[in-house]
């Protein structure tokens, strides 16, 4: 199921899948309720910004390395 | 010893949370490699490589630091350490490659073996410890959007934010590896140092998991949880 949702399946395998959760109710389901928590973490999940000291101390380790 | 990642492929498209805008310092780098005359223009090269590979990457690391750490000093030492050493072994980085998994791989090597030893136990989070720290720097610096429909909407960062971080570890360092900064399922593997099969089960049990929880904040503030 998780291999499904994130596409991770071989070709065949995603072939028998998409025919099981034609007839497969619960597991419509569940792959349907997986995917809107996947996309959901993508979306909601608070991304930080490194600090811009912590970029332009980078920067200057790179350009003068020791 | 950092070893290099040679098996990853190139997979480097992000979404949405990785459409990251680095400050503008970053176009003033060329300049400023001119007025480097010591430097013999091998070095030169080296250097602009690895800027134009390798910085862009930084919030996904700095995120990836923060959530290892859960501290913002610590996650700052922890991503230069990563870059100190990404910028000496980046001879042996093969370009095409995933540039983005092989700097994860570094920092989390780097990080076990900075931090591991004095590390909370996997699965006991100090919630507390979490909220606070949260709630002292989500007002500064965010870059996410809103963009889903139903209850999603109505859910808060907060609330997913705070489900994400009731997860136990293992769970919940591969829903970010995965979901966030969209790594293969071998990437992944590679950084957790767990075979594929762990991985998959890790994502199934902790997606679980996060409905569960996310469920329970639906019906406690009466969202429907069907759209």
């Amino acid at each position: 199921m998780s291999a499904a949702v994130d596409g991770e399946l071989s070709e065949r395998e995603q072939q028998d899948f998409d025919q099981h959760i034609t007839w497969c109710v619960s597991c419509a389901r569940e792959y349907q309720e997986s995917k809107k928590t996947k996309h959901l973490i993508r979306e909601k999940v608070v991304r930080f910004k490194a600090p811009e000291s912590l970029v332009n101390s980078i920067l200057k380790l790179t350009d003068s390395p020791s | 010893m950092v070893r290099p990642v040679h098996k990853f492929h190139a997979s480097c498209d992000g979404h949405s949370a990785q459409a990251i805008q680095l400050p503008s310092v970053l176009s003033d780098m060329t300049s400023h490699n001119k007025e480097e005359q010591q430097i013999s223009p091998e070095e030169a090269q080296k250097q602009r490589d690895f800027q134009e590979e390798a910085i862009q990457h930084i919030n996904a690391l700095y995120n990836y630091a923060l959530h290892l750490t859960m501290n913002p000093d610590d996650a700052h030492d922890l991503v230069q350490e990563t870059y100190l050493k990404a910028y000496k072994f980046f001879d042996s980085f093969e370009k095409g490659t995933n540039c983005k998994a092989w700097l994860f791989k570094i920092l989390k090597n780097n990080y076990i073996n900075k931090f591991r030893k004095n590390a909370r136990e996997p699965g006991k989070v100090d919630y507390d410890q979490i909220k606070d720290f949260y709630h002292s720097i989500k007002d500064a610096q965010s870059d996410s959007e809103d963009l889903n429909a139903g209850y999603m909407k109505s859910l808060m960062h907060d609330e997913v934010y705070q489900a994400l971080h009731g997860l136990p570890e293992e769970f919940r360092e591969v829903i970010e590896l995965c979901d966030i900064e969209g790594f293969t399922y071998e990437e992944i593997a590679n950084m957790v140092e767990s075979p594929i099969g762990t991985v998959r089960s890790r994502l199934f049990r902790g997606r679980k998991l996060l409905r569960e929880k996310l469920d329970a904040f639906a019906r406690k503030y009466g969202y429907g949880t069907e759209e």
